[in-house]
């Protein structure tokens, strides 16, 4: 009964709001991801209308080739550049590398692991991203 | 397969697809971005042989590391024999499909059946 109540499935999963940058890093993380899948499929399907002809292709890049298509491209750059710089971060950290060392749990039981170098971090991914961003839009409106 | 050497695979292929994905992008600005996208463009891209390759390694990389990612988070989410087999058999499938169907845009345009 107490495992059902604390089950919040699907809309736990989706609130960011709670422990901190991390759980919203984590969350992030996932939501790039699903993201990229998502736009990885959509481009694997785009790209295939080149075998139908010119005149196929070209239809397909007045739909991509738009304000808008450019707009949803410049957050896939966002999402691409954040889940780069945070996936490394979490690679370093898998592998033991700025997590600090194992101590004794004293109050207020601050976890080493969630330090201040990871936080930072986490910062600099959402700001390569937000850079990465308007280097894009930068280029596809620049022309 | 262990998941230590699932995670292993999962890093392995975000390495070796964040530097290929470098060189796909790097190669649309080498020209303007709308200039690289014109159809002779895209189709003279798909017959140099080397960048064919390096679009095929994209496509299984990021299929494996985008449908094992999937598969990790659905897991996450709900725990269970059944549907843990279900989500494991579903990601492959789906991670087989977008790479067949990838294979052949790949294969036919490099081969100049477009």
């Amino acid at each position: 009964m107490e495992r059902q109540e604390n089950k919040e499935g699907i809309k736990g999963w989706l609130n960011p709001g709670r422990y901190g940058i991390e759980r919203f890093a984590y969350w992030l993380m996932r939501l790039t991801g699903i993201g990229l899948l998502v736009y990885f499929i959509a481009h694997i399907y785009e790209t295939s209308t080149i075998l139908n002809g010119k005149a196929a292709w070209e239809k397909m890049l007045e739909l991509t080739q738009t304000t808008e298509g450019h707009i949803i491209l410049a957050i896939v750059i966002g999402m691409c550049v954040f889940h780069t710089a945070n996936g490394i971060r979490l690679m370093i950290g898998h592998g033991g590398i700025g997590v600090g060392k194992p101590g004794r749990p004293d109050y207020p039981y601050t976890p080493r692991s969630i330090n201040m170098k990871n936080k930072l971090c986490i910062y600099a991914s959402i700001g390569l991203a937000a850079l990465a961003m308007m280097y894009g839009l930068g280029v596809m409106f620049g022309e | 397969m262990r998941e230590s050497i699932i995670m292993k695979v999962h890093y392995g292929t975000a390495l070796g697809a964040v530097s290929l994905v470098a060189v796909h992008i790097l190669f649309r600005l080498t020209q303007g971005f709308s200039e690289s996208l014109q159809y002779e463009s895209v189709i003279a891209n798909y017959e140099f042989l080397p960048y064919a390759l390096v679009l095929e390694l994209i496509l299984i990389l990021i299929s494996i590391h985008g449908f094992n990612g999937l598969r990790v988070i659905l897991l996450e989410l709900k725990q269970g024999r059944g549907y843990e087999k279900a989500v494991t058999y579903g990601c492959i499938a789906a991670m087989v499909a977008v790479i067949a169907y990838g294979s052949r845009t790949i294969i036919l345009a490099s081969m100049g059946m477009s």
